[in-house]
């Protein structure tokens, strides 16, 4: 390696890497900064550790850190969960499965703001869902499911708009499995959930990891399902952060959410995935 | 009792197409039965007929007596070599061989037994724990077979097992595939479209064409005595060529009046004789042919000829050793009881 | 005996399509009736909200809209801020696109035709935009913007966008990069041809989809995104995504929420066929993560 090469090398990684790595980082620095006092925009810097401690104790941040952290995890599972048999029904191609497919796929190309809408539009009190309801005779009169308690409107969006994300990249894995080997493992006598879980799912357990950490972190820091479909009584991680910068403008305490955001996005879907790993992997043992 | 029957089988698919046609087939416990036959033949299908992976359009399949038509790949008494070899993966080459003796809950101690057995006599215990993609083609191929071995099946089908070797492996690997047959005592059904590794390694060879059994027979029987014009051209070489008959059991042909030792029967449709059979020598006798040589090429042990006969095409000879220059004129004898008659169309 | 041609012929022949058994139609008919209810009735909702007339509104127990019209489109048109909201975003996403091309051609190349101690780790690294959640990038960036005295809000959003949708543009670029063949490099070059000539005759082809994709589908993203147009952009400069958001709130104006929804998907959905026409053999949605 020549010093030629890697000032090359380095002068054509600037304008991309050299970017996101200048800018990502500034903006990790600045958020860690501010949580510990520094960079305030009003005020005094100065090294405190107070706005940490005022948030660890605060009982509105537990309540967001288990919240966003129970969304996640059932996000990532359930649209793992679900992806996973349509994933292997289509595996090889038969009359009708393209435009099932496609189907399938098409919520990834809605974003998640307009969910939110179709969403609420289709439960709202005069919603769709509401007049079906009372014309079965289910209800007299129309149930208020916007906003629930049980954050069910918020799963829901998750996973509709995860799931063919999820579906997408399992598919890709489970097609590289050639016929053959699934042929052998039928001769050698295994059935179905055996095929699954001693073939298909050790072979595919990468891009399953990788569903379950990008959908893990996207459903931890979820803002927009939140605020609009979400309970009321309980805040996403990312709802405190923003509601902390707009009330009172405590930005260093804001900051200590999103720096905790961030611990809670990466080892969350890390754990997550050596977990789910584990479980799959541990299929061939017994 | 038969090990596997095929009674009155046909295939055909979603397409249309026509895979299988009244396929009957006997095959006895311990036998070597190696289906042989071009690409689309229906070979293949057959194969996966008898492993369950299709099912027949009509007929019947019976293992041991019992039907066996609709019972799914997972439960039959069959063990499938594929031509990929199909390994997992993920798992070493012990725990592919152990796969389906776990899968059918055999007890550890037995399965362990089977498994270093297995090792032993493919040779492959310095590579146990080693993963599928660190082999070489052979020995993945072994590992193929001592996977399916483990099963201690009763029937073993092979797909084209060795279509993926090169041919100094090939030999070699032939001959542990057969001596491992004739050790373990299982049915074999072979699949191939060679011809050289059909002679070489069956009981009995099914020659297939167009989704139909063309003749069934002994290799040398097969060989030796083809009944139809494919067989006689796809196993070794032969000419093939029209007749029509003359007086005293003789025929006439484009290379000119022949005695025969057996009349055609009336299904005849061609006359046959393999190159091996020209004799040289004296020039006397019946049946002594002269040819200008159209083009020669030497293969090490004979020289094949070919020889220019008007209203059909050249004729194919071996000459021992090397000989002959195009454009000679050459001479040859064709003994009468070496002269066949086949029926049938060629593919 | 047996030609390389029929060979060919056998192995397209070995694996005849399955025509759908009992439980796949029944499957089949499942998932299209949840389907039906999974996108076209919430579609078609909007749509009908979009056209309700002002006059008249909708309300229970009509199952449609007893009336529809454009009025609700011109009304929303005029009296609302999504004239200049669409301009903004039309504005900004085809800068972003172009901008980002630029900044991740160097870096793709560099990962598509070199190789050097640490590659692997660069490649994980440039996913680091997708892997922070979209509101700190969004808060923090703001309060570093704001300290370096920047108050230009689109070039803010611009500034952000860009690195936000890097890592697209440099994982389609380095697979176009990557396909670029050298032996064409090579033909063209002992052709004599100048540089810019062995550009376009050998790299151009094989690069032309990359580009197309990598501009639309970093287009698409910006005209979605909306963390970040939401916290930087507040209050001067909004939205698409942002307008929708004002609509969704306790201000849950149906209609208007309707209208914006299909002038944000509607382009987007054309866009992605437009491409996937384009390109039969490459598969743009891999590379993207959509929402």
């Amino acid at each position: 390696m020549t010093w030629r090469r890697a000032l090359l090398i380095l002068a054509l990684l600037a304008p991309g890497l050299g970017v996101i790595l200048l800018m990502i980082g500034s903006v990790f620095y600045v958020a860690v900064m501010q949580s510990f006092g520094f960079y305030n925009l009003v005020g005094e810097d100065s090294f405190s550790l107070e706005h940490w401690r005022k948030v660890l104790n605060s009982k509105q941040f537990s309540r967001a850190l288990s919240y966003s952290a129970y969304i996640a995890v059932v996000a990532a599972i359930g649209s793992v969960i679900l992806a996973y048999p349509i994933a292997i029904w289509l595996r090889r191609p038969f009359r009708g499965s393209l435009v099932i497919s496609a189907l399938l796929k098409a919520p990834l190309f809605v974003p998640g703001l307009v969910a939110s809408f179709l969403f609420l539009n289709v439960i709202a009190f005069h919603g769709i869902v509401n007049q079906f309801l009372m014309w079965v005779g289910f209800t007299d009169a129309p149930i208020r499911m916007q906003n629930d308690r049980g954050a069910w409107g918020v799963v829901f969006l998750q996973l509709w708009k995860n799931m063919p994300f999820a579906l997408l990249l399992l598919t890709g894995a489970v097609q590289s499995i050639s016929d053959e080997v699934l042929d052998a493992a039928r001769d050698l006598g295994a059935g179905s959930f055996a095929r699954f879980r001693k073939v298909i799912a050790p072979l595919t357990v990468q891009a399953m990891q990788a569903a379950l950490i990008i959908i893990f972190i996207g459903a931890a820091g979820d803002f927009a399902f939140q605020v609009t479909a979400g309970p009321t009584n309980v805040q996403s991680m990312a709802q405190y952060m923003v509601f902390l910068k707009d009330s009172f403008g405590r930005w260093n305490q804001a900051a200590v959410v999103g720096v905790s955001l961030m611990i809670l996005a990466l080892v969350g879907s890390l754990l997550l995935a050596i977990v789910a790993r584990f479980v799959l992997r541990s299929g061939n043992r017994w | 009792m038969t090990a596997l029957r095929s009674i009155d089988v046909s295939k055909v698919f979603e397409d249309g197409f026509t895979a299988l046609a009244d396929i009957n087939l006997s095959v006895e416990p311990g036998e070597f039965v190696t289906l042989l036959g071009p690409s689309g033949c229906g070979k293949t299908t057959l194969l996966k007929i008898f492993a369950g992976f299709y099912a027949p359009t009509t007929g019947r399949i019976e293992q041991d007596g019992a039907d066996v038509t609709h019972a799914p790949p997972e439960k039959r008494d069959t063990a499938m070599c594929f031509q990929s070899y199909a390994l997992f993966p993920h798992l070493s080459v012990a725990e592919n061989i152990e796969f389906g003796p776990k899968q059918n809950r055999v007890a550890r101690d037995e399965r362990l037994t089977r498994l270093n057995e297995l090792l032993r006599q493919v040779d492959l215990e310095r590579h146990r724990d080693k993963l599928p993609n660190k082999l070489s083609g052979g020995q993945q191929q072994r590992v193929a077979l001592a996977r399916a071995l483990a099963m201690r099946p009763s029937v073993v089908l092979f797909d084209e097992p060795l279509s993926n070797l090169d041919a100094k492996l090939r030999e070699q690997v032939r001959r542990e595939i057969r001596g491992l047959q004739r050790e373990f005592g299982f049915t074999a059904i072979y699949v191939t479209h060679d011809q050289a590794e059909a002679l070489a390694m069956s009981d009995r060879v099914v020659v297939m064409s167009g989704g139909k059994v063309e003749q069934i027979g002994a290799p040398e029987e097969v060989y030796q005595r083809p009944e139809t014009a494919f067989v006689a051209d796809f196993i070794g070489s032969a000419n093939l060529l029209p007749f029509k008959s003359a007086e005293n059991g003789s025929v006439d042909t484009a290379l000119g009046r022949l005695t025969v030792a057996a009349p055609p029967g009336d299904a005849a449709r061609y006359l046959c004789w393999r190159p091996e059979d020209a004799e040289f020598g004296t020039g006397e006798g019946d049946n002594v042919i002269s040819a200008d040589i159209s083009s020669r090429a030497y293969q090490g042990s004979y020289t094949e000829l070919h020889v220019s006969v008007p209203n059909a095409p050249d004729q194919r000879l071996h000459w021992p050793g090397t000989a002959g220059s195009v454009g000679a004129r050459i001479s040859f004898r064709l003994p009468p009881e070496r002269i066949r008659f086949v029926r049938g169309e060629l593919a | 005996m047996v030609s390389v041609a029929e060979n060919v012929v056998e192995t397209t022949r070995k694996k005849p399509r399955r025509k759908a058994g009992a439980l796949n139609r029944f499957l089949m008919i499942l998932l299209l009736t949840v389907c039906f209810v999974w996108l076209f009735v919430p579609f078609t909702m909007a749509v009908l909200w979009s056209l309700v007339d002002p006059e008249t509104g909708w309300e229970h127990p009509d199952l449609l809209p007893p009336s529809l019209t454009l009025l609700r489109w011109a009304e929303v048109w005029t009296t609302t801020a999504l004239p200049q909201a669409i301009g903004n975003s039309y504005m900004l996403a085809p800068t972003v696109a172009v901008i980002t091309l630029i900044l991740a051609s160097p870096t793709a190349y560099c990962f598509a035709r070199f190789d050097f101690p640490g590659k692997g780790l660069a490649q994980v690294l440039t996913l680091l935009p997708l892997v922070v959640p979209g509101f700190v990038l969004a808060i923090f960036f703001s309060s570093l913007i704001f300290s370096l005295g920047i108050y230009s809000r689109f070039l803010s959003i611009l500034m952000a966008h860009c690195v936000l949708f890097l890592p697209y543009a440099i994982r389609i670029m380095t697979v176009s990069f990557g396909q670029v063949r050298q032996d064409l490099i090579d033909a063209a070059r002992d052709l004599g041809a100048s540089p810019i000539a062995v550009f376009r005759a050998a790299y151009m082809p094989a690069l032309m989809p990359g580009i197309l994709a990598s501009l639309i589908i970093v287009f698409i993203q910006s005209i979605e995104e909306f963390a970040i147009a939401f916290i930087v952009g507040a209050p001067n400069f909004t939205t698409i995504p942002s307008i929708l958001y004002s609509y969704l709130g306790y201000n849950f104006i149906r209609p208007n929420a309707a209208v914006v929804s299909l002038i944000l998907v509607v382009p987007n959905v054309l866009l992605m066929l437009g491409l996937e026409r384009l390109l039969k053999s490459a598969n743009p949605a891999q590379a993207g993560a959509k929402g």
